[in-house]
């Protein structure tokens, strides 16, 4: 079983990603579960065709943790992706990053985390240990940061580095760094900065998606890339990326770098 | 006398408050064992003072759905229901874990309700112990103070209501103050009631237990006008002391008062006369290590030779109020001595 997280700033496209990386995935005949460890709940929503899935949190909500079983908060989604929210709490109370490690118990408990591969999309910034989760307790085993060659994408790509550098310095810790996704922003030598940037924290980038329209169009049709447009370019990429994972042998304890050397080699690239 | 370490829980130091208001009831907005850890040491404590616990405490039992979504509906319902058993009053205590999820826990609080409500910040891992969570009870308790006259009165302010000797302690100072004709308005708080607290500002002295309570006594002076004496009466010199400082200010004429107490000190001194000469030594708590200076006086007055090879006497933390406090004290020592 093959475990991975994409964690990067919020609005990067990491639900994009995941979406279209599980939808190839799953093409290439292998049982996915994809997870999407944020309370705003939109990452499976592409691959079930633009319907938002009842999550793990409304459930618990509703009756409690004993009473939740397997199917409901399972979907299958575009090809057989299985899909799962964790939610959380109304934005502004309570306690996120507890909803999320609560999810996973009652996963672990229903023995939902099983498959061919799992993809866990996390909240943009792990902003507390709850958000981590997914990188503890051996879930997420290979770590793929998404960024664009922004500053401020890089600086939370940054950060999330130095999680991934002190979880994986524990002794029982199997979380590493796979890799680096560049999701473009259509930025001048934006794939050469940021594979300088994976290169300089001791990894390297994966692959680098271009931007392109179809993204927005496939959205706004309520379904992944990889099912609306299945021969458009974008879509080659994604399968690209799916296979790349597939054969990752990469797995690196990052060097996070300080916020100067970061804004050096992001201020070399602005001209 | 030295301020005592602060530590322990926040919460048990605002209950040693709460627990002490007649018709009040204490709400814990936390997981249950807060409140029944709490509960238990409270009621262990009274039982060996022959006390019996009658005071209401309930938990709101957050779990971790409330972590997770938030404990404000749950507190609101608890809140509620415990308001249906007809209150004088409530205090809603919060706790580590819904300081920490950050319920706000104050907005609940002031909705209207039929009967008083008051949250006490206690959210323990903020910093402070026991201590702290006495301070900030009492503080949020003055809020209920009315604007008042002031009378030729004091209020006891900040009795230590789970020290063992409460309430020989306050026996005396009542004594005391009664001799010189001052009496006492409020304790607050220890056995009191609601009114008691609305009554606070009708005092025109605070005489607080101990220096620990000094932070309390500056505010209370700010909210309410009332000055403060820092403590109260600990050891021959400094009883007699106490007495002139109190009559100082409010001008009376303590001079029969105090030769009468003077008389009593000495004549206390004469009866334990068997002590002369006896070899002592301080039996003072290792941990806080505190200077014994109230040791010394007695030890002094008696005529007793301090010698590492001496019979150890108790010379305890706190320190018993007053000349009768010293009295029970000297009987401890006699039976050290075998004298």
């Amino acid at each position: 079983m093959k475990q991975i997280a994409l964690y990067g700033k919020g609005g990067i496209g990491k639900s994009t990603t995941s979406a279209n990386l599980s939808a190839a995935l799953s093409e290439q005949g292998l049982d996915v579960l994809q997870i999407g460890c944020d309370p705003k709940r939109d990452s499976t929503r592409m691959l079930m065709q633009g319907k938002l899935i009842p999550t793990v949190m409304d459930l618990v909500r509703e009756r409690g943790d004993r009473n939740v079983c397997l199917d409901e908060v399972v979907y299958r989604g575009y090809h057989g992706v299985r899909c799962v929210e964790a939610g959380g709490p109304e934005p502004g109370v309570g306690c996120a990053g507890r909803g999320i490690i609560a999810t996973f118990q009652i996963l672990e408990k229903l023995g939902a985390l099983a498959a061919d591969v799992v993809v866990y999309d996390v909240l943009g910034d792990v902003v507390c240990g709850g958000f981590a989760m997914p990188m503890r307790e051996g879930y997420a085993e290979e770590v793929y940061l998404v960024t664009s060659g922004e500053l401020m994408s890089l600086y939370a790509a940054n950060n999330i580095c130095k999680a991934i550098s002190r979880l994986s310095s524990r002794a029982r810790s199997r979380c590493r760094l796979a890799g680096v996704i560049c999701n473009a922003k259509s930025l001048p030598r934006e794939e050469e900065l940021v594979a300088e940037f994976s290169q300089k924290i001791g990894s390297s980038m994966i692959q680098f998606i271009p931007r392109d329209q179809v993204v927005q169009q496939a959205e706004l049709n309520r379904k992944t890339v990889v099912q609306y447009a299945p021969t458009s370019d974008q879509a080659c990429i994604y399968r690209l990326l799916a296979q790349k994972i597939m054969e990752n042998r990469r797995m690196d304890i990052p060097t996070p770098l300080e916020i100067g050397d970061l804004e050096e080699l992001a201020y070399g690239y602005s001209t | 006398m030295a301020i005592p370490p602060d530590d322990g829980c926040t919460l048990t130091g605002a209950l040693s408050v709460t627990t002490e208001i007649d018709g009040c009831l204490t709400l814990i907005h936390g997981p249950a064992g807060c409140t029944h850890h709490n509960f238990s040491l409270l009621h262990a404590l009274h039982t060996a003072r022959d006390r019996i616990t009658h005071f209401s405490l309930i938990s709101t039992d957050m779990t971790e759905q409330e972590v997770i979504f938030g404990g404000e509906q749950l507190l609101e319902e608890t809140l509620r229901r415990a308001l249906s058993r007809h209150p004088e009053l409530v205090c809603v205590l919060s706790t580590c874990v819904a300081a920490t999820i950050g319920d706000d826990v104050d907005a609940i609080c002031n909705l209207p309700y039929e009967a008083p409500v008051v949250h006490i910040p206690t959210g323990g891992f903020l910093g402070g112990g026991f201590l702290a969570g006495h301070i900030q009870a009492l503080n949020s308790l003055s809020f209920f103070a009315d604007e008042s006259e002031k009378t030729l009165s004091v209020n006891l302010v900040g009795e230590k209501t789970l020290e063992y000797e409460v309430c020989e302690h306050y026996q005396e100072i009542l004594r005391i103050l009664l001799r010189i004709g001052v009496p006492v308005n409020v304790r607050f708080i220890c056995a009191s009631s609601f009114s008691d607290i609305q009554n606070l500002g009708k005092a025109s002295l605070n005489i607080l237990r101990d220096p620990s309570m000094v932070p309390l006594g500056i505010s209370l002076k700010r909210e309410l006008g009332i000055p403060f004496i820092e403590s109260f009466p600990l050891g021959l010199e400094g009883t007699i002391r106490f007495m002139e400082r109190v009559g100082e200010f409010f001008s009376l004429d303590v001079t029969a008062a105090v030769s009468e107490e003077e008389a009593l000190q000495k004549e206390m001194v004469r009866v334990f006369s068997s002590l002369k000469g006896k070899r002592i030594t301080f039996n003072t708590n290792p941990l806080t290590d505190m200077h014994p200076p109230y040791g010394y006086e007695l030890a002094d007055m008696l005529d007793l030779e301090i010698h590492d090879q001496g019979n150890p006497v108790p010379v305890p933390d706190p320190f018993p109020v007053g000349t009768n406090g010293i009295r029970r004290l000297l009987h401890r020592w006699r039976r050290r001595c075998h004298a």
